[in-house]
């Protein structure tokens, strides 16, 4: 596009589009992001103050008395291990586990290969469902364990669909010289292929721990334990909590309890649930700049294959 | 794996076909035909086919061009650092939860503070309490689609227009066609494979309204529009613990998306030359 604008002088139509093309954009950029700056404001300015209306942009009684209020409670805190043990377990065991089988199913002589394929294609068409799933976990005593979040979703389909695709591109002669050179398959894999799939790897990583990071549902209705619920699902409860002490959970730690009676006054619900949505979206927020680059290669990935 | 978390639950589908009751096993429970089905009947259950049909339809119908419009505006952009920034926000949304989102509808809607109804009683009009209002809750979850996943449907487009050769547009100009024209003989006509298979693609989710964005959003003043299909099974089945009936009808759900599927690739068959497999 930019050759373009070099070799031919801009008309006055275009220049007129031009501005109005950026003015455009600049709104939409605005409107996409302004909900999450209205949400860190709220979040950081004390809370009966926010009850008047009126904050826009900057926060007007600045406090960080709603962060410290979230992060001192103990089932958030917990929320959050569970929620870093799962992206991370479930993040680095489902890509091995998925790459692995990728591999094998890459070979172009593997025996009964049409077979497994076909079976695996056929979850992608139809499923049997919630309830039965459901049973299914509760069959294999998966229900209100860790275990439910990181164990049934470690072998992802579609990504094996997409790395066997990206392993069969890479020249067979490559691993062919390796083998030759007296390497083994394992070998192979580890010191050819999945460097070479570096960049897919990231992207389809980065995907699955977005994934288990944002994911409530599971939190919500395989577990009942409130020791073991992830970030999201308590912000789900949270969501339709209107007192505080379902905010607070049952904990049993009396001196906190009272040292937060003296600080209710100060806050709102509102201002104390926003701490906590910010704190259960930055850690992503933060990141993302960074890995935007895997993310844009990770979707065109996932098309190529369409 | 995948035949402990894919297969055994399609084993599990018997039940719809049983009466299965808590502490039995799947195996024991009693056949029972087509008595779980009773709910074809039920008057409730297709105002609830009602419901998902025109959340889905309309979330398709904005959330179709939508994505292609952004691309084109973001493809115009001639200044490097601008187009970056704008896409590195318009993706931004992608990446929260839709847990999130629904703090964020709370928090822009509530009758109490929220700034949209700030803005309604500036202008001297009485707050709106926009979540208990029936006829809300569709433009909210509409609107709310948009913003979370345009930008990120946007990419896919982009590529496409990246790809379309620059020659056509060099000598489309020389000719002397206007960027209206341009648009609309060169861009447009190269976009549509791709129209048409994302457009295929997406036809067989038409029944699933998505447990994911609609369960936050649903209170029991919305019950009446907000019940869809997928809610309607996670609490008739988990929590309610009709798990017979609830399988019933996710049973006739997958079957259905089934044959979409099936029915889209063939679609896309014919239009493209190529099936999605």
């Amino acid at each position: 596009m930019a050759k373009r604008s070099n070799s031919i002088k801009m008309s006055m139509g275009e220049k007129i589009f031009q501005t109005f093309n950026t003015l455009l954009l600049t709104l939409l950029g605005i409107s996409t992001l302004y909900p999450m700056i209205y949400i860190l404001v709220v979040s950081l300015n004390e809370g009966q103050d926010s009850m008047k209306g009126g904050l826009f942009l900057w926060p007007r009684v600045f406090t960080l008395f709603n962060y410290q209020f979230v992060l001192g409670n103990g089932l958030i805190q917990n929320a959050y291990m569970i929620t870093i043990g799962r992206t991370v377990l479930g993040t680095i065991l489902g890509i091995a586990l998925t790459a692995f089988v990728a591999y094998g199913l890459s070979f172009r002589n593997l025996p009964y290969k049409k077979f497994i394929l076909f079976l695996m294609l056929i979850p992608m068409l139809f499923n049997g469902g919630l309830i039965p799933y459901y049973l299914q976990l509760n069959r294999l005593k998966l229900i209100n364990t860790f275990w439910v979040y990181v164990i049934p979703g470690l072998f992802n389909i579609w990504n094996m669909f997409v790395m066997r695709r990206f392993f069969m591109d890479i020249p067979e002669s490559l691993r062919e010289s390796a083998i030759i050179d007296g390497a083994n398959e394992v070998v192979v894999l580890f010191r050819i292929i999945l460097p070479l799939s570096l960049p897919m790897l990231a992207a389809l990583s980065l995907f699955t721990a977005v994934g288990h990071w944002n994911d409530w549902f599971s939190g919500a209705f395989y577990v009942n334990d409130n020791k073991l619920i992830p970030v999201q699902t308590y912000l789900q409860r949270l969501l339709s909590a209107d007192s505080l002490s379902m905010i607070f959970g049952n904990n049993r730690m009396i001196g906190e309890a009272a040292f937060r009676q003296t600080q209710v006054s100060k806050m709102t619900v509102t201002s104390i649930k926003m701490a906590a949505v910010m704190i259960g979206t930055l850690p992503i927020l933060c990141l993302y700049p960074f890995l935007q680059k895997y993310f844009i290669k990770g979707v065109l990935i996932g098309s190529i294959k369409e | 794996m995948i035949i402990l978390f894919n297969y055994m639950p399609m084993v599990g589908l018997q039940i719809a076909f049983k009466s299965y009751t808590v502490g039995n096993t799947i195996w024991n429970a009693p056949w029972v035909g087509f008595k779980n089905f009773w709910f074809l009947t039920d008057s409730e259950f297709w105002r609830i086919v009602g419901n998902t049909l025109s959340i889905t339809v309309l979330r398709f119908i904005t959330s179709l061009p939508a994505p292609i419009i952004l691309a084109l505006l973001i493809s115009e952009v001639k200044r490097e650092w601008f187009k970056r920034t704008v896409q590195t926000v318009s993706y931004l949304p992608h990446f929260v939860s839709w847990i999130v989102v629904a703090y964020i509808i709370d928090a822009f809607l509530s009758p109490n503070g929220g700034i949209v109804n700030q803005i309604i009683q500036f202008f001297g009009k009485d707050p709106i309490f926009f979540m208990g209002e029936i006829e809300w809750f569709r433009p909210i979850v509409v609107i709310s689609a948009i913003w979370k996943e345009t930008g990120w449907n946007s990419i896919i487009y982009l590529a496409a227009i990246a790809s379309i050769n620059p020659e056509l547009y060099e000598s489309a100009k020389i000719e002397g066609a206007g960027k209206l024209a341009q648009l609309r003989y060169i861009t447009l006509p190269c976009l549509i494979p791709t129209i048409m298979l994302l457009f295929t693609l997406s036809i067989p989710s038409i029944l699933s309204a998505g447990t994911d964005q609609i369960y936050p959003l649903m209170n029991n003043a919305n019950l009446e529009v907000s019940m869809v299909l997928d809610t309607y099974i996670l609490i008739n089945g988990l929590q309610q613990g009709y798990y017979s009936m609830a399988s019933a009808v996710g049973l006739l759900s997958s079957t259905i998306g089934l044959i979409l599927v099936l029915c889209s690739n063939k679609l896309a068959k014919i239009i493209s030359g190529e099936g999605l497999w």
